[in-house]
């Protein structure tokens, strides 16, 4: 299994090398058959409910991303993302159907728009830490999401609760994106997109500074890094992301509704880093992925069990859970989150680091 | 100024409720540094322990009594199960955790009792209401006014006089030496939770009785983290004072704020008595980071 290390007596001699993420030919090819797969493997399945699916999971990744940034990049914390994915999401509703302005430039609007308001909160990470920052989050959630999107921008034009876009509104070019398909290769472009920009960016001196910032905040200031100005582009670069997922978000419902973004969602996504691993990417998707499998695997295993009556009879609770499917999957999720802090506190990255560990040193695993 | 009486009163008898909250909540953390998040699911289950007895046909003083029992059972299992296995791991990971309990525990409620609101039948205490002048005042907020403050008073006392109370504010004042004398650590972080449970399980009940119960009382029990904010988050009477003053501003916001209208235009639509609490603490955060009580923390690398 060498064929995903370096042979011995191959050394790196400078940063880039290090840093190059397609070091040997194994790693070309199985990225290859990785796209080969999410291209032309997913879509070709025919099935609409896997291509569905797939898109919430990229939708959850595209989400988590900006929290990954902050809590697992620059050591910051957020408990109130939903509320910035939210911005994007109106922005971006409102420049096309009130300004009529195109998709692609009403995804930039909003990722910008989103970064900004992101910043606004995150300013008080100036000054406090720990506790109190967590709160300046959360009250970034109700403020806008229960407050300035449902009371205000929810009544532009009229509309009533929710914004719901006419078929056709979104396109980008002449390529409109009026279903599940479509859907899925925008969130392909997006995901794809967002995971190179971010990853690039951890490369680079900002990234570096992130990563002093979260393991030592006051050393890594005594060491010269501002860091008041890169907390504040973690916050930036974090409600951009966001914005992106909620400008997409749009794509894949045709209407918004600040429903959409409660609090719980925001939680869910911490969850979900947590689940993955916190300060990696894979652990991001690893993360959505479990955090969206799991509770669809638990639906059709209810799905089944009331399908045979001797079962229901037995116990009769079954289909009302079935019925409550929301409460079964946040009391799930609930114990996901516990669980995996109590008993595998790294995450789901870690573990997947120490299985691939495990087999590239197999049989002499000292 | 009747209307402003008025607001002021209702105010602190809410306020009084989240303030028995809050020192649950302050309790936690004092002892054992653990920021719950859970607070709000724990006034949950209060409210919806107290309203079976209730309907069982105990009378309610006795329910109020069992859901004490059932709260202080609950809270010694939650913390030896969850919090006692992350004693000194980093804050966000306990924070999680508590997050976790608080969807497991909102879920859990939501399968069992449904989703509607539940209003105790017969109705606890008299609905005709009392009149002091021009202020008038539901019986209710009486009742749980007098209650909260008989509870707060019964906590006060058990931390002055008693030597658990005692040994939970050595804990807190230095946890090292607290040890030293031979105070078990672990058995103070559990009655600091059986105790939180119970405080969030009566103030459950109360504004269960107030607003009738739905899942929704546990979104009025986040209200106390800015009530704790607000005394600053180490401070007991901070807890009390804070959670009085985040009753009344909610109150006066929900009274004077949400029909403003300046030259014509309704200038706030609506819904700002929910997050009213939360602007508040944000404004405060930009200015006091640590509460108007609270420790200023200096961090050495």
């Amino acid at each position: 299994m060498s064929v995903m290390r370096l042979p011995s007596g191959v050394y790196h001699e400078t940063y880039v090398q290090d840093h190059a993420w397609w070091q040997t030919r194994f790693v070309w090819v199985r990225m290859l058959i990785l796209f080969l797969l999410l291209f032309v493997g997913i879509p070709g399945l025919g099935n609409l409910y896997i291509v569905s699916v797939a898109n919430i999971v990229g939708y959850t990744i595209l989400s988590a991303l900006g929290v990954q940034l902050l809590i697992g990049f620059a050591g910051q914390v957020t408990l109130g993302h939903a509320a910035f994915i939210a911005v994007g999401a109106y922005t971006s509703a409102i420049a096309m159907l009130q300004f009529n302005i195109p998709y692609p430039v009403s995804l930039i609007l909003a990722a910008l728009f989103a970064g900004v308001w992101s910043v606004l909160f995150g300013l008080p990470s100036a000054r406090v830490k720990g506790f109190y920052l967590i709160m300046t989050t959360m009250a970034a959630q109700f403020i806008t999401v229960d407050f300035v999107i449902a009371q205000y921008v929810s009544r532009i034009g009229g509309r009533g609760h929710y914004f719901s876009l006419p078929p056709g509104t979104i396109s980008v070019g002449p390529w409109v994106i009026d279903s599940e398909l479509s859907t899925y290769y925008l969130m392909l472009i997006l995901v794809i997109g967002s995971i190179l920009f971010m990853g690039n960016l951890l490369r680079t001196r900002i990234g570096r500074a992130w990563i002093a910032i979260r393991d030592n905040d006051i050393a890594a200031e005594v060491l010269g890094v501002n860091i008041v100005r890169y907390k504040l582009l973690a916050y930036f670069v974090a409600g951009v992301l966001a914005g992106l997922a909620g400008a997409f978000w749009i794509t894949s419902l045709y209407f918004v509704s600040p429903e959409h973004f409660q609090w719980s969602w925001s939680l869910w996504l911490v969850g979900v880093i947590l689940i993955g691993g916190v300060g990696s990417i894979y652990g991001v998707i690893y993360g959505a992925m479990f955090m969206t499998l799991v509770p669809e695997a638990l639906k059709a295993l209810l799905f089944l069990l009331t399908q045979s009556p001797e079962l229901v009879a037995l116990f009769p609770f079954i289909p009302q859970l079935l019925d409550k499917f929301l409460f079964v999957k946040e009391a799930t999720f609930g114990l996901a989150i516990v669980l995996f802090l109590l008993y595998e506190p790294k995450g789901l990255a870690y573990r997947w680091w120490q299985i691939k560990n495990y087999i590239h040193l197999w049989p002499f695993s000292y | 100024m009747d209307v402003f009486l008025q607001l002021i009163i209702t105010g602190v008898m809410v306020g009084s409720i989240y303030a028995l909250v809050a020192l649950g909540w302050t309790l936690i953390y004092k002892s054992s540094g653990v920021l719950n998040l859970a607070m709000g699911e724990l006034t949950l289950i209060g409210a919806y322990v107290s309203f079976t007895f209730y309907q069982w046909g105990f009378p309610f003083p006795l329910a109020l009594l069992a859901t004490l029992v059932i709260g202080a059972l609950l809270g010694l299992l939650t913390e030896r199960l969850f919090l006692q296995p992350l004693i000194g791991e980093p804050t966000l990971t306990v924070i999680m955790v508590t997050v976790g309990l608080s969807f497991f525990f909102r879920a859990v409620v939501a399968l069992i009792f449904g989703t509607d609101t539940l209003v105790f039948t017969p109705a606890v205490f008299p609905s005709e209401p009392i009149r002091w002048g021009a202020v008038v005042v539901g019986q209710v907020y009486v009742w749980s006014f007098l209650a909260a403050i008989a509870m707060l008073l019964i906590f006060v006392a058990f931390f002055r006089y008693t030597r658990w109370g005692l040994s939970i504010q050595a804990t807190a004042d230095d946890e090292m030496a607290a040890l030293s004398l031979g105070i078990s650590a672990k058995f103070v972080y559990a009655i600091a939770w059986a105790i939180a449970f119970m405080a969030a399980g009566v103030g459950g009940t109360l504004l269960g009785n107030i607003n009738g119960i739905n899942i929704s009382v546990g979104y009025l029990g986040l209200l106390v983290l800015p009530a704790v904010v607000l005394g600053g988050l180490n401070s007991i009477p901070g807890a009390i004072v804070g959670g009085i003053t985040i009753g009344v501003l909610q109150n006066l916001a929900g009274g004077y704020l949400d029909n403003l209208t300046i030259l014509g235009v309704r200038l706030i639509p609506g819904g700002v008595k929910d997050i009213f609490p939360f602007v508040v603490m944000t404004v405060l955060l930009w200015f006091k980071p640590y509460g108007l009580w609270g420790w200023v923390r200096i961090e050495r690398v």
